[in-house]
């Protein structure tokens, strides 16, 4: 892949806070790249430092008592150390987010639609009467049944499923390049949840973007993604093609999360893979590899050295491990 | 599972209705089913569809509004006062937030020991030998962390302490309720896996609610899906995951992603959501999302038969039958 295709490149990223407690390394050194038109998995256990990254991304931080480092390109533009009017250029119409919860990211009491209006007047200059009719189009293409009628809706009258919606809608107001969606579906019925992730994926191709997922179910991800980047305490412990990682991990981490969530394939009473303890407290980080003291292949050499990201066999797919599952092993026979 | 067996749970056409006359909501809409002695019955079913109701209505922590429920053949809808209670310690029942579900100023010991010190079935040596021994049955070693308090444990620590308490009164029936569905996939892992060890060394019998398809089979010998407050399909897991009868069961079971990049993604979506359990729709309460309903669907409400040995659905036309059509 060329330079130029890269719509995203993260370099060295890391993003600390300034706590009470000492300072809290969130996102520890983090370098990837996104193509365009391409989706990108994100997974790991909770306090991983997902939402963190995907924040500091977007050039989203609190003002104090924070120190990002590194750098993020998007699309040609250096967001780390930008100003947050530079950055006010970007968002909506480079970049967009939608969150878990789509109540933090709505008005409770404004209409939906004068939300999307807003966003459009606002971001893209347009006015009222343009703003109405390309918000309706907006509520139609994410497949709110009666745009009309819901336009005059407030947030909390509509399910969760449709509040989504709506947050999706508000995110590609400005059709952006890049669209970072944090647990969109978590907490939604299964069959929402596949309506939602379809809808994402019809969006990505109509408008021709890239997108970034977030996630903590392994089926969203092995299904959703062509990408995948395995997150454990801030740092990047495997990526590559969805594919490649799913088949032949190296990171006994990656092995975990995988062979450790119940499959619908697998016949009932099968024993889960299941590692003791659970992720390491971000205040006070072990030595070595982070995994280290629930792994049981960790020698010494782990608790004293962290491991580097290094190149597994196939083109893209690299793992920090010093001691890696043997190249053989696959998750299903 | 032979017809002779009794078994441990029997509940027949259960209803519990919420709020006044006017608004009146049906949360559950008459249920039936067994559980037998050792076996685990897992229950699925979207967002409101009424499983934690079921759940509760069991203990009685709401009031059924009709309907029986029989434990070891003993009626206990009928059942007030001591007798409730005596009964209620045959059954107990894990919730899903295991930190709030926990007193934070409580020590762990102590907590363990709310339902022996209620009863007063055990006290001094031989009450600390027990809590000691049901921490370490759970993982929580109880030299180490059992004077510490509920507060300064994490999510899967609570939910290993909620079920050392729920087994302190050896209960015959363990009802979860979305036990492992606030936890991270690792510590997931080992809760499902403990669950599983427990319930052979204490012989359990288990109702486990989730809505995580995965999850329920995993741990399920047979399950039951939910939908808008009645059961529509109930059968032995491996037989109900295969080849299911109910159309909404075909639906969820596609819409529930394998974690493997080579299974596909259905291709049929369940369009639409659940309609409003103040106004459910006319005889099949699935029929307004449903692509097989016809008028009869419309008119008569499908009951659960029996369609092949222990496998009941609640359709017109059940899928195999439309397949040999
Ligand atoms: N105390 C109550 N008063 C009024 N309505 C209630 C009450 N408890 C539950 N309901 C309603 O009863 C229905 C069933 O709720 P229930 O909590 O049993 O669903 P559930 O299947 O457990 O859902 P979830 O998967 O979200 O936990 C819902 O429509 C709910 O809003
Ligand atoms: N504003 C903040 N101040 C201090 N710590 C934070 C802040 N935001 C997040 N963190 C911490 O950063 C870590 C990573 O959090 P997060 O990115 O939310 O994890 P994930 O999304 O993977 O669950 C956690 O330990 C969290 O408590
Ligand atoms: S580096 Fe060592 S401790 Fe870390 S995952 Fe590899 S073997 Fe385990
Ligand atoms: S009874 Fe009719 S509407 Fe209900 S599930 Fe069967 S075919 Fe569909
Ligand atoms: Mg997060
Ligand atoms: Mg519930």
């Amino acid at each position: 892949m060329s330079q130029e295709q890269k719509l995203l490149v993260v370099k060295d990223l890391a993003t600390t806070f300034h706590t009470p407690s000492g300072p809290l390394a969130a996102v520890g050194g983090v370098s990837f790249d996104l193509n365009q038109n391409e989706t990108l998995g994100i997974v790991g256990e909770s306090g991983a430092g997902k939402t963190v990254l995907l924040r500091t991304i977007m050039g989203l931080q609190p003002r104090t008592n924070v120190d990002v480092s590194g750098s993020v390109l998007l699309d040609g533009f250096e967001v780390v150390g930008a100003s947050e009017k530079a950055k006010r250029s970007i968002w909506g119409l480079e970049v967009a987010m939608v969150f878990q919860d789509p109540m933090t990211s709505l008005n409770p009491v404004m209409r939906i639609g004068k939300q999307i209006d807003e966003i459009l007047r606002v971001r893209l200059g347009m006015d009222r009467r343009a703003a109405k009719a390309r918000a309706l189009e907006l509520l139609e293409l994410v497949g709110i049944p009666s745009p009309a009628v819901r336009y005059n809706v407030f947030p909390g009258e509509l399910s969760g499923g449709m509040r989504q919606r709506v947050v999706i809608a508000t995110a590609l107001a400005g059709s952006p390049k890049l669209l970072m969606a944090d647990e969109p579906t978590t907490g939604l019925d299964v069959t929402i949840q596949a309506q939602i992730l379809n809808l994402l994926e019809e969006l990505k191709e109509q408008m021709k973007m890239s997108v970034v997922l977030v996630t903590h179910d392994l089926g969203v991800v092995a299904t959703r993604t062509s990408q995948i980047i395995v997150m454990y305490a801030g740092r990047i412990v495997e990526m590559g093609s969805t594919r490649e990682v799913f088949a032949h991990h190296r990171m006994p981490y990656t092995r975990a999360l995988l062979e450790g969530s119940p499959k619908v394939s697998n016949p009932s009473h099968t024993r889960l893979l299941a590692i003791p303890g659970r992720p390491p407290n971000l205040l006070n980080l072990p030595k070595g590899c982070s995994f280290a003291p629930r792994c049981s292949f960790a020698t010494d050499r782990c608790r004293q050295e962290r491991p580097e990201l290094e190149n597994a066999n196939a083109p893209g797919h690299t793992f920090a491990c010093w001691n890696p599952l043997p190249v053989t092993q696959s998750v299903s026979a | 599972m032979s017809d002779t067996t009794q078994p441990l749970l029997k509940v027949r056409d259960l209803t519990v209705t919420f709020g006044s006359h006017r608004r009146k909501l049906s949360a559950v809409a008459g249920v039936s089913f067994d559980i037998f002695e050792g076996e685990t019955l897992g229950l699925v079913g979207e967002s409101g569809c009424g499983k934690s109701t079921t759940g509760k209505a069991l203990m009685r922590i709401v009031e059924p509004s009709g309907g029986t429920i029989e434990i070891e053949g003993i009626e206990l809808t009928t059942k007030n006062g001591k007798d409730l209670r005596n009964l209620r310690t045959r059954m107990q029942m894990i919730f899903q937030d295991p930190i709030s579900s926990l007193n934070p100023r409580r020590r762990v010991k102590d907590i363990v020991a709310e339902p022996l010190d209620c009863w007063k079935t055990v006290e001094g040596a031989e009450r600390e030998a027990l809590v000691n021994d049901l921490l370490s049955k759970v993982g929580i070693d109880p030299v180490a962390h059992g004077n510490r308090y509920a507060r300064q444990f994490s999510g899967g620590q609570c939910q290993r302490i909620s079920i050392a308490r729920s087994l302190a009164m050896r209960p015959k029936l363990l009802i979860c309720d979305e036990m492992v569905s606030a936890l991270d996939v690792s510590v997931q892992a080992q809760i499902l896996n403990l669950l599983e060890d427990l319930k052979a060394e204490y012989g359990l019998t288990l109702l486990f609610i989730a809505h995580d398809l995965a999850v329920v089979k995993n741990v399920s010998d047979r399950v039951a899906v939910m939908y808008l407050g009645k059961i529509c399909e109930i059968g032995p897991s491996d037989t109900l995951y295969e080849s299911p009868e109910h159309p909404y069961t075909k639906f969820l079971l596609g819409a529930a992603l394998e974690a493997d990049p080579d299974s596909p993604i259905h291709g049929d979506v369940l369009s639409g959501e659940p309609p409003s359990p103040l106004n459910p729709p006319s005889g099949c309460r699935f029929r307004t999302r449903c692509p097989n309903a016809t008028e009869k669907c419309a008119l008569e409400e499908p009951q659960l038969v029996e369609i092949a040995t222990g496998h009941q659905v609640a359709c017109h036309y059940p899928l195999s039958t439309l397949a040999r059509k």
